[in-house]
Order: structure tokens, then sequence, then C-alpha cells
């Protein structure tokens, strides 16, 4: 487990880093993996039971893997008055998933989340990292068509810069 | 050296030791503030609400919880106004509505006030007023359970599974727990959730005097600290 | 780069950049902020440094990538030094265009100008704009003269000085006092008085104290914080450096939500800097003062803005808010005194600082000085950043400066304060925008957050979706507001769906009441205020969901009806096409019909329409 032994390079038997830790293994693996968490309890000097809890109190951090493409759909306020609903609507619709769920292939992954401080371009949708503006339901649908194209290794490499 | 204070608590002067919460100086003193995640060996965490008190200060008033605020010399406190009966009602009101079908919350209602739930009854199994995380975690330093989640989704949950090496067998979570005892008419089903307003009144006749213990139902057993002062 | 071992060495290193960024003869400023890359400016910055570069004038021609302008709907945005011509909307395709035509032949290229959207005028420079000219852009202003990256810029354009003042001229006391008497409050929603907050940490006894910046502007339609701090990320470092030194801090923080990924690399990058020129770690400026910053980033938690739980957050711990019957400036992060404050109210400080308070307070309103930015959104012509001075009314900043209703549906009501505020109908847009009075209208300034709300809008849908939001943020701690917005939300939802009784208003309002007065946070004590304000000021629309089950505005699902016009209807099959939920059925160029059952009420079709057929009931 070199990777992980990466990410507690300089922070082993020092609890206050738990959440940067998690921030770094979220990053590495797209959630946090429970043999992950075993260990981060370990080394940190944290019982289980309070990584468990971080991880599950901090919407970021996932505990299932999530799919090769991560949709994110920004819900706060201004998206919202734009018509944000419509676009958890279009991806309800067009993939019978629900925000937080993954489909079946493993292809997409849909989130939402309450705030990306893009507030004048509303609604905003983040594809793996990169940020689309005033996207409409048609726009998202063929967002969503052309995504079964991007590799897997491209989307490894955005995630790792977020 | 014990530092001793005197406060005003509805009018009475109660003296205690500095360090001491309203709560407990009350309690000490006979005067009873209901309080459901209070536990006197436990860290005060404020999470029930329930023991809220109005403290008088310059002339304004302010409402806040009994159990985490610490006694000063001449602090004025009121425990029952009728602002603070009403608001610990309304709390004890959401409390029965979310989880019927315990003794303990059903008396608690009915020591609070209320007459009748405003809302759908709901048949949670867990009240989440913490005492089982923080028996296992501050008392048993076992971590064996704990809080997971957030707002909606927040619930009690063993670490990653029931594990036997963490758990110490302590058996304080299901001794504290309010839900482990069920209303006296038995265990009300889904759709027959009900405020009982048995338990209390059929035991001990004599109505709730806001302010003053009247030795209730809640206190035999573990349901209310005062039994550490007799 | 060499330590700046005092002030001198800081002004001698002033003097020289200043002169070496007079030999350049122009300077393409071309905005990066998070906006202007959702846009595509990364792509127009690169195109320009090549065609500059292929033209031989990347010598001459100086290209400077800044931080957010605030101006983001109108980017990817491109100002020129000297003389401030101003492009929009520029493509990378319009790069060659550019240098031809205005950088080698001075000319103007009409079609990237700004139009303003009433008068329908052309403008050539940037303070012809009205959406800024209206504006008093102390703080904003900066963004543009500064590449983030660069330390440089910062102290070309005099940074850091006001730091130097208060290690030389100006003891900790005395700072102290010029932040008190300056009135400057709290600028992330509470408005504590700065100084009060300064003066009780310094009194307090121990070397051991802390710093924080609140980055996490969890509130929802607010991008000040992440404009400031990925434009100019040194000002607030600077103004961190003075709190710390005024409090005796030698530790500080930046808690940066982690949906800002550039601001949290500006800032890192901008701490490397100042390390390297001794304006941050041991002895700075060559003085006794030892200070030293970590970013930390926040994990998708509103609550985590309330300043104990993030402190919690910052121990390594879950966002739970401790009772605050003992202040942090006593007992902050790991029980020591802590002064914490947002991340604009640090950047007001190096002016004050510089310039004096009274400075400072000869502007705004009574009880609230200087100026305060907003994030303007919403249902209105021009959205963006908005600074002006505190007493402004609601009506200048949306009408005057926001330039009114976009899309020609009337304007309904601003929400402002975010979550924890209210929305305040067109009958209250005279009130002045300060910390006190929107407050006594029934909603609250906030952090700046001001979203514009038209006809379209349906007031009972935003109040559910206010308590959605704080339903998903709650800690779930305490009682009230755990199970108390939870019923909010269940009876609001009754009325949004036409299940809404007349005995549920005053229910509804007692256990606003309870959750306001019995809430052990902010995030709880507030929650009622978006519920209470729209019953207040919007009684009708919640009259016609409940009596006569109706949607005014015709959002609610459940009471709306969507339906073709098979006269309108040309049978082109576009809604067919766009319907995720396959309810609209119909044969080529014949009228076409929705089903009711399948329909999901989600309005895509409509938005598909060229013939307007669709219409809801």
């Amino acid at each position: 487990m070199t990777k992980l032994d990466s990410i507690l390079e300089g922070r082993r038997s020092q609890p206050h880093q738990l959440i940067e830790v998690l921030h770094d293994l979220q990053e590495q693996y797209g959630y946090i993996p429970e043999k992950a968490m075993l260990a981060v309890a370990g080394e940190l000097g944290v019982p289980l039971m309070e990584v468990y809890r971080v991880a599950s109190f901090y919407k970021t951090f996932s505990r299932k893997p999530r799919g090769q493409n991560v949709f994110t759909v920004c819900t706060g306020t201004a998206c919202h008055v734009r018509g944000a609903n419509l676009l958890i609507d279009q991806v309800q619709g067009q993939l019978k998933i629900a925000p937080g769920s993954t489909t079946a292939d493993g292809r997409v992954t849909l989130e939402s989340v309450n705030c990306v401080g893009a507030c004048a371009l509303g609604p905003v949708v983040m594809r793996n990292g990169s940020y689309f503006h005033h996207v409409t339901p048609g726009k998202l649908r063929k967002l969503i068509d052309q995504t079964g194209k991007i590799k897997k290794e491209e989307f490894h490499e955005k995630t790792k810069g977020n | 050296m014990l530092e001793y204070l005197k406060l005003s608590i509805d009018g009475a002067s109660v003296r205690t030791v500095k360090g001491t919460s309203v709560l407990d100086a009350a309690l000490a003193a006979g005067i009873c503030i209901p309080h459901l995640c209070y536990i006197p060996v436990l860290k005060d965490t404020g999470a029930c609400r329930l023991c809220i008190v109005e403290q008088v200060m310059n002339g304004r008033s302010k409402v806040t919880t009994s159990c985490t605020l610490n006694a000063e010399e001449g602090m004025v406190i009121l425990s029952s106004t009728e602002k603070i009966q009403n608001l610990r009602r309304n709390i004890a009101e959401l409390l029965v509505a979310q989880a019927p079908n315990s003794r303990a919350i059903q008396d608690m209602a009915v020591r609070c006030g209320v007459k009748e739930v405003r809302y759908p009854f709901r048949n949670d199994k867990c009240v989440q007023c913490g005492r089982c995380v923080r028996y296992c975690s501050e008392y048993s330093h076992a971590n064996a359970l704990g809080f997971v989640g957030r707002g909606q989704d927040r619930h009690v949950e063993f670490a990653l599974g029931f594990r036997r090496d963490l758990c110490k067998n302590c058996g304080f979570c299901t001794e504290f727990c309010p839900m482990s005892i069920t209303p006296c008419g038995g265990p009300m089903k889904h759709g027959e959730e009900r405020l009982c307003g048995m338990c209390d009144s059929k035991i001990n006749p004599t109505p709730y005097q806001p302010g003053i213990c009247v030795r209730c139902d809640l206190g035999k057993g573990f349901q209310c600290a005062r039994q550490h002062y007799a | 780069m060499k330590r700046l071992r005092g002030t001198e060495d800081l002004t001698a290193l002033r003097t020289k950049v200043q002169r070496e960024r007079k030999k350049v003869k122009a300077t393409i400023i071309i905005c990066g902020g998070t906006g202007c890359q959702a846009s595509q400016s990364p792509a127009v910055i690169a195109a320009m440094k090549k065609e500059l570069t292929a033209q031989g004038l990347d010598k001459d021609v100086h290209v400077r990538t800044t931080g957010c302008h605030g101006f983001c709907e109108q980017g990817p945005l491109m100002v020129f030094e000297p003389g401030n011509l101003f492009y929009c909307h520029v493509t990378p395709a319009d790069v060659p265009d550019i240098v031809a035509r205005t950088v080698k032949g001075g000319k103007t290229i009409e079609r990237l100008l700004y139009q303003d959207p009433l008068s329908g005028r052309k403008v050539r420079t940037e303070e012809e704009i009205p959406f800024y000219q209206l504006q008093d852009r102390q703080l904003l202003s900066y963004n543009k003269l500064v590449d983030p990256l660069s330390i440089n810029d910062y102290i070309a354009i005099g940074g850091y000085m006001a730091l130097a003042k208060t290690l030389t001229s100006l003891e900790p006391p005395a700072v102290i006092a010029e932040v008190k008497a300056s009135g400057l409050r709290g600028r992330g929603g509470a408005g504590f008085p700065a100084g009060l907050k300064w003066a009780e940490c310094a009194e307090m006894p121990g070397e051991e104290k802390y710093v924080i910046c609140n980055a996490d502007e969890g509130d929802p339609g607010a991008y000040m914080d992440r404009c400031l701090l990925e434009a100019n990320p040194h000002l607030i470092l600077e103004g961190m450096l003075i709190a710390a030194r005024a409090v005796g801090a030698s530790q500080g923080y930046i808690y940066v939500r982690k949906e800002y990924p550039l601001a949290v690399k500006h800032v890192k990058a901008a701490l490397e800097q100042a390390r390297n020129l001794g304006l941050l770690g041991d002895g700075i400026l060559g003085s006794s003062f030892s200070f030293d910053i970590e970013v930390s980033r926040g994990a998708g938690a509103f609550v985590c803005g309330e300043s104990t739980a993030l402190m919690a957050s910052l121990e390594g711990r879950v966002g739970e808010p401790r009772a605050k019957d003992v202040r942090s400036v006593k007992e902050g992060l790991w029980h020591k005194p802590t002064v914490l404050n947002n991340v604009e109210t640090l950047a007001n400080i190096p002016a004050i600082i510089l310039n004096g308070a009274p400075w400072f307070a000869a502007k705004g309103a009574r009880d609230s000085n200087g100026t305060k930015i907003f994030s303007l959104t919403g249902h209105v012509k021009n959205t963006g950043l908005v600074e002006v001075a505190m007493g402004t009314s609601l009506r200048q900043i949306i009408f005057d400066i926001g330039g009114g209703p976009k899309n020609g549906k009337a304007i309904k009501a601003v929400q402002t304060g975010g979550p924890s505020g209210g929305c305040l109908p067109v009958s209250c847009f005279d009130l002045s925008v300060d910390f006190d009075t929107l407050t006594g209208a029934g909603s609250m300034m906030g952090s700046g957050g001001m979203v514009v709300m038209d006809e379209s809008t349906c007031m009972v849908e935003v109040s559910r979706y206010f308590l959605k939001f704080l339903q998903d943020e709650s800690c779930g701690k305490c009682v009230p507001c755990r199970l108390g917005i939870e019923r909010m939300l269940e009876i609001t939802t009754d009325i949004t769906e036409g299940r809404g009784r007349r005995e549920q208003l005053p229910l509804l309002i007692d256990l606003a009441n309870t959750v306001s007065e019995t809430s052990l946070c902010g995030l709880g004590k507030t929650a009622p205020n978006p519920v209470l304000s729209a019953l207040r000021y919007f009684p009708e629309e919640y009259a016609a969901h409940i009596d006569q089950g109706k949607c005014p505005a015709g959002v609610c699902k459940a009471l709306i009806h969507y339906a073709i016009d098979a006269d309108k209807c040309n049978g082109c099959g576009k809604c067919l096409r766009a319907c995720p939920h396959e309810a609209i059925s119909g044969k080529k160029k014949a009228a076409h019909i929705i089903d009711d059952q399948k329909c999901n009420k989600c309005g895509i079709c409509s938005g598909e329409c060229n013939f307007a057929a669709i219409t809801v009931h």
C-alpha cells in the first residue's frame, strides 16, 4: 500500500490531519475504502469509529466507489432559480439514477453540490472537475451522451488535480 | 480548595461549587429541570435542548441550556417561565412525535405538558440522545459505536460492523437507552402511535408543578439525574 | 528572491518592481478566475501568448492573468493597459484579430465591446461601464492590477506596507484601537465588531493564540470570498498578519471550502512566496514577530462556516458546533484564544491601517461603516459582484447597477443573506442595505448573497428549497434543528403538493419560533427566516396553494398541468425527443399529446418548443 504510505507521510500520530488525509484518499481512489479507514485509524491514532464518523459526516467523501465519470450539478440558490432542478430531472430521466448514485455500468455518477461559487454563470455543471455554464437540460443530455468516450486515464488525470 | 458561590434559580438562592453547571445546581437543590441527554458522569453536550432556562442579564433574558451553562456568582436563572414552558413543551412534542415507542419519552412529554401531538407520528427506534455513544467513548473508552452521517440520515451505528475487538461488553449502551423501556400499553405498532399519557398519571397522581421535583416516575431508574441527589 | 530584512528592503523592492513595470509598453489583462475559466479563458490566454510571441511582440506587450473581476457573465474578460479598453466574451478565435487590429493597429473591435443592456450603447472603456461606474470598488478594483501568482505585483501596488507599519510605528494596542475606531464589522454575516473581537483576544493570557480566516463561504449564491482569494490572496494574508500581530498569535489557518480549488491553489502559492521573502514565518521583516499560516480544506459541510464547527473541523473532527457560553476568543481552537474572521473582513484591514479609521468610517451608513461586496445573481440583467458603500438601497443595487429584470418578467423579490436570510418584496426595495435595517424587515444582509427572483419563482417553493437545504446541512446534534426543520419542511411540502391546510400555518409559525429560540447554533437559529419572511410578505401565495390548490407562478409540480395546444403544435417532435420521461407521443406533423401519468412536470419540453405550444395550467 505505498500510495497510502505517501498520503500518511508526515502525518502519523497527528489526529487533526484526519480530514486532509481523507481528502487525499478520495482523490487517489475516488472513494474511501474500508481498508484505508482501518489503516488511517491505526496510523493517525484516531479511533476507527471516529474515522468512520468523519468520513460519513462530510459530503465530499464517498464510501462507495464512484463511476468513471462524475457529473456534479450545482444546486445553490442562484442555480436553483435558473432551473438546476431541471438538470437533476434530466439525468434521472435519462440515466435513471438519483444524486449520489452511479449507473449500473459504472459510466456515470451523479452528484449534487451546494454551490461552487460560479453563481453568475448558472446553472453550472461539472464533469470530472471541468466547469460548464448556462447548462440547459438539452445541453446536459448531449454532454452525457458524449461522455462514454472519455478514457479512464483522462478521468484519473482530471480528478487528481481537484 | 472548593470555591462556593450563590446564584438565584426561580427566586431561590442556591449554593453550589464553582465549576458546577446550572442544571446540576438546580437538581441538587430539588428544582426540576427536565433533561434527556444529560448524564452526570458524561460531558455536557446540550443536544436535547430540554433543559433550557432563561438567563436574565442587564435587563434582557437569553434562552440557553442549563447543562452547558456554568454557574456563576450572582446569576439569575428562571427555569419555568411561560416562555420556557412553551418552548420545552414544543421540543418534547417533537421528540414524542418522532419516537413514541418509549415509556421514558412518553413520560417526558407529559412532564413537559404535551397534551396533543400536532405532527404525524413516526416510529423511530432511536431518539439520538447520544447517551450510548458518549458512554462508549467517554466512559468505557471503547468507541465501538457512534453517530454516523449528518442531519436526516444521522444515526447510531457500529464502526464498520460489530467488532468484538472494540466492544467491552460494559452494557451501558442498552442500560441507559431511553428506547429500551417499552410503553405501558405495550409496543406501539405502525399506525397505532399515540400520546400514551398513561404511565405518569397512572403511577404518580401528583400533577406536574413547574420547577418543583415531585419525584415523578422519570426519577425512578435512570432517566433523571436527580436520583443521584436522593 | 532575497529575504526582506525590514521596511527599507520592502520599499526598495517596491520601487524596483514599479520601475520595471513602467518599462512595459502595454499590458493585456485577461481574467483567469473560476467564472471565466468556465467560459474557457485559459484557451484565450494561451492563444494570446502564442500570438504575441509569433508576432515578436512578447517583449513589449505583457499578458497579465488575473483572478476574478466579478463580472462573470461577460467573460472571458480582457482589459488593455493603458487606456482601459474593455473587451468581453473573447474567444481564442478572436485573438489574431485583437493582436493585429488593437495591439498593433490601436483600433477598437466593435463586436467585442460591452453593450449596456439598458441603453443599448456600446461602451469602450471599463470606466464607462454602468455596472462598474455605479459601484465603489475599494477592494475589487485591485483584482485586475495583480497577477495572483506574483507577490511582486502586490508589492508594486503598496502591498505589505500596512504590515510594515504595524512592525515599526504602530504598536499592537494602537492597531486594535484603529480597527475599533474604524467600526469595521464582520463581513461573514454576524457583523460582530472586529476591533472588539481582537481586543478581547489580545487581553487573554498565554502565548498560544490563533488567527483563523473563514473562507468556507457556505451561502449558496455568494462568491465574494472566492473572488478575493483567487484574485488577491496576499491582501488576505496581510490582513491575517496584522491580526496576529495585534492579538499575539503565532499560527494561523485559512479554512477554504473544497469547492474552491483555484482559491486553494492561489493561496498556497502566495504563502510560499511570502515565506521566501521573509514576510511570513520566523522573524518577519527582520522583526521578532513570527507567524505562519496553514491552508485547510473544507469537505462539503455548510455548518462548518459556523465558527465552533469550523474549529472542530480544523481539529480533524466532525463539524458539530458547541454551546457558545464560553466564547472562542477565550477558548477556541484547541481551547486556546482564537480570532476567527471572514475573508472580506480581513481584506479591509490593510487599507484601514494605511489610511486610518476616519477614512473608513467616512463611508457607509450608521453602525455599518465602509463598503461591502454583494453577489448579485438570479433574474437580473447584470449579474456579478457589486461593491458599494453600505447604506445603498436594494433598488439601486438591483435596478441601477443590476439593470433590472431579465426576460421581460417583473421582479418579485430579492433573497438576501443566504439560508439565514429571507425574501423581501419589491415594496421593501428602498430599504438601506446594512447590518441592521434588513434584519428589522425580517431578512438579513448576511455575507452578501443577493438572489433576484421574478414572477416565475414560487415563494412557497423557495421556502421549501431553503428548508431542504438546511435539513441536508444540519449537523443533527440538537433536537429543534434536526427534528424541527424536518417538520417545517414536511408542512411546506404538503402546501406545495396541494395537501396544505389552514391550521398548518399557525403550527408552522409556532414551530419556527421554537426552532429559532432553542437551537444550539446559528444554522438552526436562523433556519426559520426564509419561511417566516415568505409567510409575512407573500401570504397570498400561501393562500392560493392552500385554499385554491393553485401555484400562481406555475412551479409547484403537483398543482400544475402541462398540455400541448393542438392549434399551435406542428408536430415537429422536438418535445418528444427532449422528454426524459417519454411522456409525449404523436406522429410526425401531427399534434402531439402529453401523457399526464408519465409527465414529471419538469418543463423541459416547453423549453424546447419553438412555437409556444406547451402551456402550464
